[in-house]
């Protein structure tokens, strides 16, 4: 389908009265989980992931992405007034956007930050509109070999961007791979670690692990440090940026929005890394870097329009390829294969009215967003004023209805809880987790493609060097993976998103 | 310490998933086995333990005291949930549980804690059960 044909079908499925509400919610529900410190857009998509199973596809899918963008936008609101960043890839723009606010110009940050996430949105799904069917046309004579090679050069990447110690990453990966296996082998049937348990044939639930791994590590780490809230937020004036703020803020904008959809496509990039990668690069090229750091515009527009561009660019390869990139990507992926869709290079002609329903919705939702963060930015700082200890018990009540909800199995709350402390004491010993999710999403695809693969060579394994495209793919992971494990093992930060 | 006991760990889960992927097969007449997969996964498993063994360990940041409590009072809290669940019902539990969270870990007063409780519970019981019409799990006295 030509894409401006699919784009205008795409707005046709999406403006209904029933999908357009539900964007708007996950539009609602993404700024306010990006303005609370404490809660990630990753832990609100899972708790708010069962939540869609009553819905139809394209509207549960078009609240989740809203949900995912919307954080983006209201990040930058608790960075600004609070210097506590709502969420990672708001963690930059503490550095100039609140020592704006401290001049006492909140307002143009905050402003700056709106609509350069708008238009870095906007400039992002326009791309996405018309790349992401481009790469579906290719990937689409790939056979399982060279998924087999893609998916092992996206994991890869991720953990060639991952912080921290490489062994670690690796190991996360293997044990996302062996946690996956648990339950009946779907190719003949055949129970796999499960020890005769009832509970565990069925596999460990998805919603259980990331709940787990991102809801209450969250929580247990917050709780830990006695995580304050309790913030008066004075009254933001001054939304609109003045002409000088536009003349500093529209090429880091631009840069940022480039930037960001580049790294957004990369698996192990997104938003995180795209925001800090933009700062660098706007201080880099700066005439007087020395500003920044003090309250330099150009340190707000530039990481806040990259991390939004990245949301764009962290969709494709999950909607057209079947990969995902970061955890909430693969939980995005999750969420289509519990509804019965299985994304990739198929997923565009079999399913357009969902694919382009997306990427409509996430026209419609970048507006929504805009209206939601410009006027009522008043309203999202008042939001700040409520303590943790107020918000901790709600969060906990809804990931045991989140993790309890998909199978109605109360032993869902023991995996949930398991893989909390699990997670939380990884996290302490400076573990990244988010390859763990992406392997735990892909490895019945990745075991799926790699038997296919050996079931159709009569070489045996021989076949992925023998595929051009396969042994490119392999080639261009054994180079990266050299490479990381070239780097030295220096264990920084934790896991997360 | 910690993270030495972890490395060692990780070596003998992966020798024991690979012990047991062994069994259940690898190469068959069809093609791969279901032990296939499962045995590369559990052999990086236990190489990179065996590496990590080798290398400089972290020492991490562990909660204590009051800190290490109000950890341990959301454990707890999760813990009673998951076990009175399935006697008790979502309301009482949710009830409970919040309460003996928001006191441990939240540090509030026991009126402010059972109305947090009452309110959380009543949000969520509405949100989930009236309005997403999801079936929560009820007592023996019907809610």
């Amino acid at each position: 389908m030509d894409p401006l044909a699919g784009l205008l079908s795409g707005f046709a499925v999406i403006l209904t009265p029933q999908n357009l509400y539900l964007c708007l919610i996950g539009s609602v529900i993404g700024t306010l989980v990006g303005v609370l410190p404490g809660v990630g857009p990753l832990a609100a998509l899972a708790l708010l992931l069962p939540v869609t199973f009553t819905l139809p596809p394209v509207g549960g899918m078009v609240m989740l992405c809203s949900i995912f963008y919307g954080a983006m936008y209201g990040g930058s609101t608790t960075s600004v007034l609070l210097n506590i960043p709502g969420e990672a890839a708001s963690v930059v723009t503490c550095i100039d956007g609140h020592q704006m606010a401290r001049q006492g110009r909140a307002g143009a940050a905050l402003g700056i930050a709106a609509i350069g996430s708008f238009i870095a949105g906007t400039i992002g799904v326009v791309i996405m509109t018309f790349f992401a069917p481009l790469i579906a046309a290719v990937a689409i004579r790939f056979g399982p070999p060279e998924n087999f090679g893609l998916m092992v050069l996206g994991l890869v990447c991720t953990l060639f961007m991952i912080s921290g110690s490489a062994v670690k990453g690796v190991l996360m990966v293997a044990l996302g791979f062996l946690v996956a296996a648990v339950g009946i082998d779907v190719v003949n049937g055949r129970e796999r670690f499960t020890f005769g348990s009832v509970n565990l044939s069925g596999g460990i639930e998805l919603l259980s692990v990331v709940i787990g791994l991102f809801g209450l590590t969250e929580v247990f780490s917050n709780v830990e440090q006695r995580l304050k809230t309790t913030v008066v937020a004075e009254r933001v004036t001054g939304l609109w940026p003045s002409l000088a703020d536009w003349r500093a803020s529209w090429r880091p904008m631009l840069r940022g929005s480039g930037l960001g959809f580049l790294l957004g496509l990369v698996p192990g990039g997104g938003p995180v890394t795209a925001s800090f990668m933009s700062y660098a690069l706007e201080k880099r090229i700066a005439r007087d870097p020395q500003r920044f750091g003090k309250g330099a515009i150009e340190g707000v527009a530039g990481p806040e329009s990259a991390n939004n561009a990245a949301v764009a660019g962290s969709l494709i390869p999950v909607l057209s390829l079947g990969i995902p990139g970061n955890p909430v990507t693969a939980l995005l992926l999750g969420a289509l294969i519990i509804q019965g869709i299985q994304p990739g290079p198929l997923f565009m002609t079999q399913r357009p009215d969902l694919f382009w329903g997306i990427v409509a919705g996430m026209y419609v939702g970048n507006v929504f967003l805009l209206l939601l963060n410009l006027p009522l930015v008043g309203v999202w700082a008042q939001l700040l004023r409520i303590p943790y200890r107020v918000l901790f018990p709600v969060v906990l009540l809804l990931c045991v209805v989140g993790a309890y909800s998909a199978n109605k199995n109360v032993f869902d709350l023991w995996v949930m809880l398991a893989f909390g402390i699990g997670g939380y004491a990884l996290r302490k010993l400076e573990y990244d987790l988010a390859p763990f999710v992406i392997a735990f999403v892909l490895a019945p695809l990745l075991e799926q493609s790699l038997r296919q693969s050996l079931v159709m060579s009569p070489d045996g394994a021989m076949i992925l060097l023998q595929r051009p495209v396969t042994a490119l793919l392999l080639a261009a992971s054994a180079v990266l993976a050299a490479l990381m494990l070239r780097r030295k093992s220096s264990p920084k930060g934790g896991g997360g998103s | 310490m910690l993270e030495r006991a972890l490395n060692v760990f990780w070596i003998f889960l992966g020798a024991a998933a690979a012990a047991y992927a062994w069994t259940l097969g690898l190469i068959g007449p069809s093609g791969p086995e279901s032990g296939l997969f499962p045995l590369i996964a559990a052999l990086i498993v236990m190489g990179a333990g065996i590496a990590l063994l080798f290398s400089s360990p972290v020492v991490p940041e562990l909660p204590r005291g009051a800190a290490l409590l109000r950890v341990a009072g959301v454990v707890g809290g999760l813990a009673f949930m998951a076990l009175a669940l399935p006697h008790a019902g979502f309301a009482v539990t949710g009830a409970l549980a919040m309460v003996i969270l928001v006191r441990t870990a939240g540090d509030s007063s026991w009126v402010e804690a059972i109305l947090l409780a009452l309110a959380s519970v009543a949000v969520v019981m509405w949100l989930f059960g009236q309005v997403l019409g999801m079936a929560l799990p009820r007592g023996p006295w019907g809610w």
